[in-house]
């Protein structure tokens, strides 16, 4: 089912070639997502400095609620959509040394400038000037790791890698089955998380470690 | 002043269930479309582009630049689109913002920009180098791979916020607030 639309790529599934096509339908389709895209991050506040470095401190976990919650709807949407028609689903490939390795730099990245590439782009839509050195830091970066890249893929990437790795293909269970079950669980920790109220709201009857936090 | 800026963009933001649900409905119709969001390849791109126009051969003669498009496609017409959906957004709203270093930063490293926008760079610099490592970033492997239910996405998941929550620790350590 899934095996259709598959992408299959040595260096990330959305690395090789043209994705989506190059003609004016989809260029101005693109754009227009893009501006969707970055007017809820705006909106949500996850292009807020603060809102990032406090979810990474634990202290406000907003927008990780936020985009756990994208997750499942959009898990939940894209296999309807993979069972009533056709959804251009591209499952990444799974090589956990570069996977993981990539994670930990990207993080670092992360809580040093308070931004993820999407959303620093996003802040400086919004004006802020420190979002514009880390996007232009970010294009040094993927130059860097582009000048590198013969070194890394033979130590990172080539190594352990398990090509394109789905839960529903791994369970043999129905792509849509496996969706609602994993949306379910996500929903439920996201309201874990909302009821535990790590942030914001003071919880009743407890002693408060971080009187103030916002 | 920054403080009360700050206070007004925050009452006036969407909830995150709103936000949540209408990020996953987009992502939804982007598979429908062309594909799933995702933002990392399009600095890499762009980067070939830019060498291009200043007449390097490095974007054919490199043996990862080479494999993206050197033409303009759906999903690199999403990172423009972002920074344009910001901007209308922030302008519709009244939230523009055009500070240079966060309040919080401020709090803890002192209000020198160079230094904010050194930490700036550094930190795009690390975030694209290891997001081109693992093959996507915040958005392509975590939002839509996780919603894509790939295994991948849901590693890289785990790594980043493992990173990032120990980076943030240590970089606000003794920090009450």
């Amino acid at each position: 089912m899934i095996a259709a639309t598959i992408t299959l790529a040595q260096a990330g599934s959305d690395t090789v070639g043209i994705v989506g096509g190059t003609d004016a339908r989809a260029l101005i389709l693109g754009l227009l997502t893009g501006v969707a895209f970055g007017a809820i991050l705006q909106r949500v506040g996850a292009s807020s400095y603060a809102l990032i470095v406090n979810m990474l401190r634990l202290r406000d976990l907003t927008v990780m609620k936020f985009f756990f919650l994208a997750i499942a709807v959009g898990s939940l949407g894209m296999y309807f959509v993979n069972s009533v028609g056709t959804a251009h689903i591209g499952i990444a490939p799974f090589y956990p040394l570069g996977i993981i390795v990539g994670g930990i730099i990207f993080g670092a990245g992360w809580a040093l400038s308070g931004y993820c590439p999407g959303t620093s782009l996003v802040a400086m839509g919004e004006g802020k000037v420190d979002a514009a050195f880390t996007v232009l830091g970010g294009f040094a970066g993927a130059l860097a790791l582009a000048l590198t890249w013969d070194w890394i893929k033979p130590v990172l990437v080539d190594p352990l890698n398990y090509g394109s790795q789905s839960i529903p293909d791994i369970l043999g269970v129905a792509p849509l089955l496996t969706a609602t079950v994993v949306a379910a669980i996500i929903v439920a920790f996201v309201m874990y998380l909302d009821h535990a109220g790590t942030g914001r709201r003071p919880t009743a009857g407890k002693t408060q470690d971080h009187p103030a936090r916002t | 002043m920054d403080l009360l800026q700050e206070q007004a963009a925050a009452r006036k933001r969407m909830s995150w269930i709103t936000g949540g649900i209408l990020l996953g409905l987009l992502n939804t119709f982007a598979v429908a479309t062309y594909g799933a969001l995702g933002v990392s390849r399009s600095h890499v791109v762009v980067d070939g582009m830019l060498l291009r126009l200043f007449g390097s051969d490095l974007p054919s003669t490199n043996s990862y630049l080479s494999l993206v498009p050197d033409q303009a496609d759906w999903l690199l017409m999403i990172a423009p689109g972002m920074i344009i959906g910001g901007f209308l957004a922030a302008l519709l709203t009244g939230t523009i913002n055009t500070r240079s270093v966060p309040r919080l930063w401020k709090s803890r490293y002192g209000n020198s920009r160079p230094k904010r926008f050194a930490a700036a760079f550094a930190g795009g610099f690390l975030l694209l180098f290891g997001a081109r490592i693992a093959g996507g970033c915040t958005s392509g492997l975590v939002l839509s791979g996780g919603a894509q239910l790939a295994v991948s996405g849901f590693v890289f998941g785990a790594s980043i916020f493992a990173s990032g929550i120990i980076t943030a620790k240590l970089l606000y350590r003794k920090q009450a607030s």
